[in-house]
């Protein structure tokens, strides 16, 4: 379970010690609430720049707000936040693999940072192999691998703690039709009670992928949570049939109401 | 403090994994550091070999030595061979191709000797031509001692004490010990040493800092539960270890070089043990976990490997140029040198050579240093690895 509440977040825009004038704060992250239930997969979905990958870094304790709170499995994420992070399996914006070491052996990486013996890691591995389809690539160096290879060796070594919450940033980035489809059922089954039921949030520009794969939508537009619930329940409170009817309908309608 | 260390460790694991994988560069590492400065050692040695050779050599190469008789005797009295110069010596002493100076006599010398006319004589040399060069200080020194003897038999003739000739004996004392002598050919030594620490750790130094931003993953590996300071220890540790690693191959590999060297003399006066081998070791491994830090501090705040080796550029030319600073400075060694790191390694590594003793405040002042160097570039590395990771 993973709550997020009041999220903000402002950046320095990066200025040059010769100019006089400073350069206007860029506010990344306005306010951004959303309440993330376990055994369901929640989707963040968002025009470009909206401040999806900012929250998820928050959430992932790689950016430090400057106000709100985070917290994962009930532990803040900002005062405990290697409790916080035992918890959490990350598929952030960066997934670059080290290409001298093994699938195998980039995932026992992390399996050895989160403190796994090399039973254990060794025992997850192969059961992440067997789920993620990764047994004919775990002892090739990952130096020649594709983005689909790619994908799938840094989600399993997100996964290797077997952490109850999982975020993703933009998953299906870069993945072809097949890939996506072998993902979209990962991640379902991963939600489902045989799964785990894990408390999956991912962020999302495609509609397609949030329709699909989301049980819950959280709409964000120009950093602030614009509103959340079901696909139905968004299509029905803004009137519309099709869902990206209604989703150009709440983003817009709110800029209209923010100007 | 044990997740820190745990943390630490399984970093430092896999970064020795991952930098002893990459092949290409540990082969280059080790050829350009580890045996270039035993072999310019050696060939060094053969230069060192070849003048000593020519300065033992009794041999005077000279042209119309048949004019001066009484200078042919004199020469011969010193067991001094005669050689017959080649007619076109001054164009070959020109080009280098000539290693003897050329002592040439005019005709009519003996006469111009018995009249007591000063006749000339000339030492025909090439001071561009160093084995030529090394040759006429010798013959210089013969003709010098034949005009002694001639002026000592003329004054005897007519009852003049020859003490009146030399009214003063020089001697002359030499302080330096033989390992000091030898110093001035070894001088070189500790920048190659440093030349390999500095090498050794350089690719896992922007590997370990800007290369996993440019490869995108130092953010997943943030999103661990370690610690910065653990992910910074580990990397750290690697690099430094590597430093050390290529330090200790280089400082080894002078060891078996002695054998190599040719020039019997710098043989002797070259002493490189295991004493001193350890003595430099023990000075280079501080220097070497300073560096690594530096290095990697200053590649932190580079978004790719390629822009991180140039911002490095700076840190290894001062590393590599501040021990020069001893050549230009001819007011010997100066206190502050001790502050710098680098210099100070340098200048305690020729200590070592020329067989002086090093004091607990010689050794302590550099790792200090050394210590406080690592420990700020580690503190400002843990600070700025999140922001590095997301920007």
């Amino acid at each position: 379970m993973i709550r997020v509440e009041g999220l903000r977040k402002v950046f320095a825009a990066p200025g040059s010690p010769w100019r006089r004038a400073r350069p206007v704060p860029v506010v990344a992250v306005d306010a951004v609430d959303f309440h993330a239930a376990d055994g369901r997969v929640t989707g963040l979905l968002g025009p470009n720049g909206a401040g999806k990958t900012t929250t998820l870094r928050i959430v992932a304790g790689l950016i430090t707000p400057d106000a709100g709170r985070v917290t994962v499995d009930g532990r803040d994420a900002l005062r405990e936040p290697a409790a916080a992070l035992a918890r959490l399996g990350v598929l952030g914006d960066g997934r670059g693999l080290y290409p001298r070491l093994t699938a195998r052996e980039n995932i026992a990486y992390y399996a050895a940072l989160h403190g796994l013996s090399r039973a254990a890691a060794a025992a997850r591995t192969e059961a992440l192999a067997d789920a993620l389809d990764l047994r004919a690539l775990l002892d090739r160096r990952t130096e020649g691998f594709s983005q689909g290879e790619r994908m799938k060796t840094a989600l399993a070594r997100a996964l290797v703690h077997d952490p109850p919450n999982i975020v993703l940033d933009e998953p299906t980035n870069g993945l072809d039709v097949p890939a996506t489809r072998s993902l979209r059922e990962v991640l379902r089954h991963l939600a489902s009670p045989a799964g785990g039921g894990k408390c999956i949030v991912l962020s999302s520009h495609v509609m397609q992928e949030v329709e699909r794969l989301c049980d819950e939508v959280v709409v964000v537009a120009r950093g602030r949570t614009v509103a959340s619930g079901s696909v139905a329940a968004l299509c029905e409170r803004t009137g519309e049939a099709d869902f990206e009817d209604a989703f150009v309908r709440l983003v817009y309608d709110g800029a209209e109401r923010a100007a | 403090m044990r997740a820190l260390l745990a943390g630490a460790a399984v970093v430092l694991r896999k970064e020795l994994i991952d930098a002893l994988r990459d092949r290409r560069t540990l082969l280059v590492v080790l050829l350009s550091s580890v045996a270039v400065g035993p072999l310019v050692l050696v060939l060094l040695s053969g230069l060192v070999a070849q003048i000593e050779e020519r300065a033992d050599q009794r041999v005077v190469v000279a042209t119309g030595l048949e004019h001066a008789p009484t200078l042919r005797n004199y020469l011969e009295r010193q067991s001094v061979e005669i050689r017959e110069a080649p007619a076109d010596h001054e164009a070959q002493l020109k080009r280098g191709r000539f290693g003897d100076p050329v002592l040439k006599v005019e005709p009519g010398f003996e006469a111009a000797l018995a009249r007591g006319e000063m006749p000339a004589v000339a030492i025909v040399s090439d001071s561009s031509n160093r084995r030529a060069e090394a040759g006429s200080g010798r013959l210089a020194q013969w003709l010098a001692g034949f005009a002694s003897e001639q002026a000592s038999l003329a004054l005897a003739l007519r009852g003049v004490p020859t003490a009146l000739l030399r009214p003063i004996d020089v001697e002359h004392h030499d302080l330096a010990s033989t390992r000091s002598r030898a110093a001035q050919f070894t001088g070189m030594l500790p920048f190659f040493v440093l030349m390999a620490v500095l090498y050794g750790a350089l690719n896992a130094a922007l590997d370990t800092t800007a290369g996993e931003r440019e490869r995108g993953s130092l953010e997943p590996l943030l999103t661990n539960p370690a610690s910065p300071l653990a992910l910074v220890l580990g990397k750290w540790g690697a690099v430094a270890a590597l430093g050390m690693g290529v330090a200790l191959l280089s400082v080894a590999s002078f060891l078996p070089a002695q054998a190599l060297i040719r020039s019997e003399t710098l043989r002797s006066l070259f002493v490189f043990g295991p004493a001193e081998a350890l003595a430099f070791l023990a000075l280079l491994a501080p220097l070497a976990a300073a560096l690594s830090a530096l290095m990697m501090a200053v590649a932190i705040r580079s978004k790719s490997f390629k822009e991180a080796q140039a911002s490095t550029t700076v840190v290894i030319l001062a590393a590599s140029l501040l021990p020069l600073v001893t050549l230009f400075e001819q007011g010997g060694e100066q206190p502050w040198y001790l502050w710098v790191p680098a210099l100070a390694q340098a200048t305690l590594m020729n200590r070592v050579l020329r067989g002086e003793p090093l004091g607990a405040v010689d050794i302590a002042q550099p790792l200090l240093l050394s210590a406080l160097l690592a420990a700020l570039c580690l503190a400002y590395l843990a600070r700025r690895l999140r922001a590095a990771a997301v920007r």
